[in-house]
């Protein structure tokens, strides 16, 4: 074995059917991907090993990844180009692999660095543009904006970094919004919208983008 | 499906638990275009998708009929209540995974019974997908609803509500079901010509096609067809070797039981346990060689990624190359950090070595033994002859060899069985945990698991009362008692969670109306051992005027028509008889590849057997 890993970041797009597959699901729908992919996938060490993967982030159930990263190691470096022929050939079509490069194992993890998501929010077709900026923004002109989920109550007032309505006529009113991902500042899409009386079954919540600390780009 | 359903579909599972059990897009699933096929399958294994993904019979049904191009095979498993609620709610009919259409489009319903406490189940999907329950209430346009699986060995008290079953396996008639079924769509004949068509398919049964008759206690008078060209008893199929194994196992999405990819190593058992119907109805014994196995092992990790292997069959070690067998194991996989399971091990030290070839493989399990009864005596009744100073020996040997846990399997309620036998078992578990503890020391783990006996169709014991609960918990208590005293862990079903099994296992007939009345009033997922769902069963009983004892405990006169004596398993009711008097005179027959005992098997399929260089067979 090689000691100097060989660490590989994915940015991919998870879809379709696999939009209802958890966070737990999807790790392990990755680990066995990897051991289908015969590539030299870096073990753990230890007692009970396994695969040295890192998520940046769960997605919520139900909302559709259209820039999800990971991180994984392998034993050996390899060409890039066969890496990703690869893994993309041993996952589902659902699961589409949009960009793959080397990134340097001193870089801190995904997980620890992710500052911020960005999603766009489809609203349901009765969702007139006018009614809806209305209550958007009587809401976000409330001092402080409480949401309570799993028993923590977190000011979302703080959390919402950027937010802006998209309209097109032809088109359903979407919403683009900047929410926070930090450790202990998590906010979800899905919460703001019950605040305004919009289910988020109606909607397609797509979460567009990831910002790390250390971001590249 | 029209498309607006779909999205409809996925609106409702945002507001179901684990949804990801209702979409598929697993990794090998297989997604034929409708249009391209003349015959479509769905698959219904009628549980949940958890326990259901993982049943091998699935996955190889699927991949045989998808490897058809005529054919498309798709899967579909019963909703959980959550989800029921939200499909009837919004009138959405239940789908397959794979297209997501509605079970109604589909040709032919192919549902697996592997035991009876899933039979109300079958009745809810086939109610969810608005297919009329009854046989004879379906018409033209309605799917086949064909059955198969270990169950069917007895499938009278399912005969209204299924158009036929698939006695035995399944390989070879599936797919000549469906080339008649092909042949009569395109003919545009009547529903009831397809039926007679299928009746002369080897191995498959129209119980809509014969008359039971009773007499007046209940018991049956006879069973026969309605016409002359239908066969008066069906005999199950069997493959004369067993195919190439199937590899491309779909990949669950989603956490389910025993979550690996299973390779049969060995169909069938020649040991005769006298309680076992499988090691009754699955015989001969075949099986596949190393240079089959290995490479089938291989090809299957490379497509699915799985992380654990069970080698599957109902007794590893009587497999003729199982040390080979593990020995490659071993050496090919050792550094793969995979896992391998291989269950059903006979009590000898042989089975020791098997289970250290595999154990670095997987540190840190159990060994898990089944003397199954705990006097020489009981053992000589129930043919699980086994001797006293080779159980503790091997015992020893466990220990000796570094295993600190050990699962002890035992029944109660068998015939002839007295309380010195019940407290041999305690005395077993206590003498075992000695040898543990002056070996291992205290961290030594003992479990002993209790069944109680449930006579099954097509054994031995067919003929047998069950024991009552108030008999059966008197036995428990004692147990429940000593093993909490010494300090050993005791597992066990509670008496009344065996009834419906032991009402369903032996009924006819007319237990149909039972069956509809007891999901009518809200049985279903029977197997997960609600209470309240025995009461609903009682009723369902005294509404239909039938009592349930008579099916549980009540004793069979040895010369009953009994109702599943047109179903020829290959093992006569005259050998059967034999071996039920031979037991109860405390004689036992040994492993019937040394000597055979005609118990039928060879007089019924013996001029299918193939060469030994193709299958070995297990008789002599």
């Amino acid at each position: 074995m090689n000691d100097t890993p060989f660490r590989v970041r994915v940015c991919y797009s998870k879809t379709g059917n696999l939009r209802f597959i958890g966070h737990l699901d999807t790790q392990r729908l990755f680990e066995r991907a990897l051991r289908r992919s015969t590539l030299p996938i870096r073990y753990t060490q230890g007692f009970s090993k396994h695969i040295r993967l890192n998520l940046a982030s769960a997605l919520p159930l139900g909302f559709v990844g259209r820039a999800e990263m990971l991180d994984f190691w392998l034993d050996e470096p390899l060409e890039i180009q066969d890496i990703r022929d690869k893994l993309q050939k041993s996952l589902p079509m659902e699961l589409q692999i949009l960009e793959l490069y080397q990134v340097e194992n001193s870089l801190p993890s995904l997980q620890g660095s992710l500052l911020s998501s960005d999603y766009i929010i489809t609203l349901p077709e009765e969702e007139s543009s006018q009614e809806f900026q209305v209550k958007w923004e009587q809401l976000l002109s409330q001092p402080e904006i409480p949401i309570t989920r799993r028993e923590k109550t977190l000011d979302y007032k703080a959390l919402i970094f950027e937010h802006q309505l998209l309209v097109d006529p032809s088109e359903n009113l979407r919403l683009r919004l900047r929410l926070s991902s930090k450790p202990g500042g998590n906010a979800r899409p899905d919460d703001l919208l019950h605040l305004l009386g919009v289910d988020p079954a109606e909607c397609v919540i797509e979460r567009v983008g990831l910002t790390f600390s250390s971001s590249e780009d | 499906m029209p498309k607006d359903n779909i999205s409809l579909i996925e609106k409702i599972l945002y507001s179901v638990e684990k949804p990801g059990r209702y979409v598929g897009g697993e990794h090998n699933q297989i997604l034929k275009d409708w249009n391209s096929v003349d015959v479509r399958w769905c698959l219904i294994f009628p549980d949940i998708y958890d326990i259901g993904q993982a049943n091998l019979g699935l996955a190889m049904l699927y991949q045989i009929l998808n490897s058809d191009k005529t054919i498309l095979a798709e899967r579909s498993f019963a909703p959980w209540v959550d989800m029921e609620a939200e499909l009837r709610r919004h009138q959405i009919p239940l789908f397959s995974l794979e297209s997501k259409k509605s079970l109604q489009e589909f040709d032919i319903l192919g549902f697996t019974l592997p035991y009876e406490s899933i039979y109300t189940n079958v009745l809810n999907i086939l109610d969810l997908a608005g297919i009329p329950l009854r046989s004879v209430d379906r018409g033209q346009g309605d799917p086949l609803i064909l059955g198969g699986g270990q169950a069917c060995f007895n499938p009278e008290p399912m005969a209204d509500f299924f158009d036929a079953f698939a006695i035995g396996e399944g390989e070879e008639v599936s797919l000549e079901i469906s080339q008649a079924y092909q042949n009569w769509k395109t003919s545009g004949k009547s529903r009831s010509d397809l039926l007679l068509q299928l009746a002369q398919v080897p191995g498959v049964y129209v119980p809509s096609l014969y008359d039971v008759s009773y007499h007046p206690d209940g018991s049956i008078a006879n069973i026969t067809p309605k016409q002359t060209t239908i066969p008066e008893k069906i005999t199950k199929r069997i493959v004369a070797s067993l195919p190439p194994h199937p590899s491309k196992f779909l990949v669950p999405n989603v956490e389910i039981i025993h979550d690996r990819m299973s390779i049969e190593i060995m169909r069938g058992c020649t040991r005769g346990c006298r309680f076992c119907h499988a090691g009754m109805v699955n015989r001969p014994v075949r099986q596949r060689s190393v240079e089959e196995i290995i490479p089938a092992i291989d090809e299957a990790l490379t497509s699915t990624g799985f992380e654990e292997v069970g080698l599957l069959s109902l007794s590893s070690s009587d497999h003729t190359q199982i040390l080979d067998l593990t020995k490659k194991v071993q050496e090919k996989y050792h550094d793969r950090k995979l896992a391998f399971s291989l269950p059903s091990l006979r009590i000898e030290s042989f089975s020791i070595q098997l289970m250290d070839e595999l154990k670095e493989l997987k540190p840190g399990g159990g060994f898990t033994l089944a003397p199954e009864a705990a006097t020489e005596r009981m053992r000589a009744v129930i043919n699980k002859p086994l001797d006293d100073d080779d159980f503790y020996q091997t015992v020893t040997q466990i220990f000796e060899n570094g295993w600190r846990s050990l699962k002890l399997y035992y029944m109660i309620g068998l015939p002839t069985e007295t309380m010195e036998d019940v407290d041999a078992i305690l005395q077993a578990g206590i003498k075992v945990q000695q040898i543990g503890r002056r070996l291992i020391g205290k961290s030594v783990k003992i479990h002993l698991g209790i069944a109680s006996l449930i006579p099954k169709p097509h054994t031995p014991f067919q003929w047998l009362p069950v024991q009552r609960p108030e008999a059966i918990q008197e036995k428990l208590d004692y147990l429940k008692a000593g093993t909490r005293k010494a300090g050993i862990k005791m597992s066990y079903n509670i008496p009344d969670s065996t009834l419906l099994e032991s009402w369903l296992s032996r009924g006819d007939r007319r237990l149909a109306d039972v069956i509809q009345t007891a999901w009518q009033n809200g049985a279903k997922f029977d197997a997960w051992g609600e209470r309240d769902n025995l009461q609903i069963w009682r009723n369902a009983f005294a509404t239909n005027n039938l009592d349930p004892d008579f099916y549980s405990y009540r004793g069979r006169d040895l010369d009953e028509v009994l109702p599943w004596d047109h179903i020829n398993i290959g093992v006569t009711k005259r050998f059967l008889k034999r071996d039920y008097e031979w037991s109860l005179a405390g004689r036992t027959r040994e492993d019937c590849r040394n000597t055979c005992f005609a118990c039928g098997i060879l007089d019924a399929f013996g001029d299918q057997r193939p060469a030994e260089t193709i299958c070995y067979w297990g008789c002599p």
